[in-house]
């Protein structure tokens, strides 16, 4: 064997074993997910950026018998995007924001987009960023998506946030257009002042029977 | 998302029940909207809904458009809510059936009337129950007349009439209340 | 409450038109009255099924109760040392989640996910005492966005048919998304 393959994998052993002692949780991972996922973990601790994301979506590729390298893959791909978040909400945002602005971010939303929502609400986004990349995730166009909730972020309870996005989805699964069922569910939770003005919305409400 | 009703419904035919929860979960808020506003009450709503979707599966094999699930669902309910509006009428009194008797009917007091969705629940109890489905299915549901029909299993021209006396009670109702 | 001109009508109509939640365990519950109509009648007719939960809400037990429930499952899905500190501080209000799951046919469902390091021996689903086809799990859950599945007899994921579905299924099964609002 050549010298440098050895070595390399003694490290690969060397960084597996670290990261299983530094959470067990790891150690359910196969040999060659285990120090990829590793290596990840410590640059993202290095980072700044939280690891228990991480550290979850390995143990669901685990447990869901994904091979060693996709886990690896998408641990990456997740510490990207979780990095990408940061860079936008800043070094205050909470983990649970960071996570939801990854998956925002991964569903196609514009950076410009999460530092606005920052910007407009007081509270914590999470919910707000969840909610965009849940309504991407179901059709809405992004530009829509980010529309309605930048529309809702400044001053809706996280409850209306939510509603909004059961009306879309259930909307949407009785055979509404995403962004019409998006505009009938603004109007739903505004109530009727927003009713008048997505009225063009109306031709398209779902579910008639 | 995207899988439709037609596909539903012969999945549950072919032996797959948890198709029908499917069904059920797309349908239960919409269905729900009519109830919770026919009967005035959650509880009834959701009971006569239940009961509404056990029946539609009971008898899945008899709807005869698997695409058009929604609306025969719908027609079970509207059904189940005559039934459920009938004996709630008689336990709580909710509804005046004497058209006469409208003006007799004490107004809430302005400490039950502060919310605006009380008041519509007070104005449409007080219609009848034929006025208020009618009105329902036309203005809320937004039903064309035929489909009204089929579903109610009343005329068109005597639908017409229901929603417009509805309209015309509902004004006086308010009018009312306005006076107070 | 009146001083606006527009047509009452028009105004109630609006009103009327606003979407109405109902209480999502009604679907629980009509899956389990049809199940135990089927019982006898179809035996062995249905495949799986699944149902699920949607928003959180109270449940009816003593408070001693709630306080046990949650300290339990809370001590075994966040208390661990070492781990990454999820929830924030500022997000650590949870609330209590009712999963639901109807399976016939299963002799043992898991919830597994982000809440439980997706681990299926965590979160088994308790079968109703009734008929065994509807499952349920509580879980408290903090503010924030998970993904999770339904682990049927150890060999079947399913997801949530009637929650978002995770996006980014990368390992060929799915999952679905349960977010928590704090306000």
């Amino acid at each position: 064997m050549p010298r440098s393959l050895a070595a390399a994998g003694a490290l690969a052993a060397l960084l597996a074993a670290t990261a299983v002692a530094q959470d067990p949780r790891l150690g359910r991972l196969d040999a060659t997910a285990r120090p990829l996922v590793a290596g990840v973990i410590d640059s993202a601790r290095a980072a700044g950026l939280p690891t228990e994301p991480l550290v979850q979506r390995a143990l669901e590729g685990a447990t869901k018998g994904a091979p060693g390298t996709l886990i690896a893959s998408a641990v990456q791909r997740l510490a990207a995007d979780l990095g990408r978040a940061r860079a936008v909400l800043g070094a205050g945002a909470t983990p649970p924001e960071l996570e939801a602005g990854a998956a925002a971010l991964r569903a196609g939303a514009g950076p410009a987009v999460l530092a606005q929502l920052r910007r407009s609400r007081r509270q914590t986004i999470t919910v707000p960023l969840a909610v965009l990349a849940d309504l991407v995730a179901s059709g809405v166009p992004v530009d829509s998506a980010a529309a309605a909730v930048l529309a809702l972020a400044a001053s809706a309870r996280d409850a209306d946030l939510i509603d909004l996005r059961r009306a879309v989805e259930r909307d949407i699964a009785l055979g509404a257009a995403p962004t019409a069922a998006t505009a009938a569910a603004m109007a739903g939770v505004f109530g009727a002042d927003a009713l008048h003005v997505n009225a063009g919305a109306r031709d398209a409400r779902p579910g008639r029977p | 998302m995207g899988t439709s009703d037609g596909e539903l419904v012969r999945r549950v035919l072919a032996g797959d029940t948890g198709a029908y929860a499917a069904l059920v979960a797309r349908y239960r808020d919409r269905l729900g909207r009519y109830a919770v506003h026919m009967l005035g009450d959650r509880q009834d709503a959701e009971e006569a809904l239940q009961d509404a979707f056990v029946r539609a599966h009971r008898s899945l094999a008899r709807c005869d458009d698997p695409e058009r699930f929604g609306a025969w669902l719908y027609g079970i309910l509207v059904n189940r809510c005559r039934t459920t509006g009938g004996r709630a009428a008689r336990r709580a009194r909710l509804f005046v059936r004497d058209d006469a008797a409208l003006s007799g009917v004490p107004l809430p007091s302005p400490a039950e009337r502060a919310e605006w969705d009380d008041t519509v629940r007070w104005a449409l109890g007080r219609l009848t129950p034929e006025y208020r489905e009618a009105f329902l299915l036309k203005h809320v549901e937004d039903l064309e007349y035929e489909e009204m029909a089929q579903l109610t299993g009343a005329g068109i021209s005597a639908l017409k009439m229901r929603v417009k006396r509805a309209r015309e009670q509902l004004q006086i109702i308010f009018r009312e209340a306005e006076r107070v | 409450m009146f001083e606006d001109r527009q047509d009452p009508v028009d105004r109630i109509v609006s009103h009327l038109r606003r979407p109405v939640q109902i209480d999502p365990a009604l679907d629980g519950r009509v899956m389990q009255e049809i199940a135990d109509g089927e019982t006898g009648r179809r035996p062995g007719a249905a495949v799986v099924a699944w149902r699920w939960l949607i928003r959180p809400r109270q449940l009816a037990v003593s408070p001693l109760g709630a306080l046990a429930t949650a300290a339990g499952l809370a001590a075994l899905v966040w208390a661990l040392p070492g781990r990454g500190a999820r929830p924030a501080p500022a997000e650590a209000t949870s609330r209590q989640f009712q999963f639901v799951v109807v399976a016939p046919r299963a002799t043992r469902v898991a919830l597994v996910g982000d809440f439980n390091d997706w681990d299926a021996t965590r979160t088994p689903m308790r079968p109703s005492p009734r008929g065994g086809s509807v499952w349920t799990a509580v879980l408290p859950l903090s503010p924030g966005r998970y993904r999770y599945a339904f682990l049927v007899d150890g060999s079947r994921w399913l997801a949530d048919p009637a929650a978002p579905h995770a996006r980014d299924d990368e390992f060929g099964a799915p999952s679905s998304v349960v977010t928590v609002g704090g306000s």
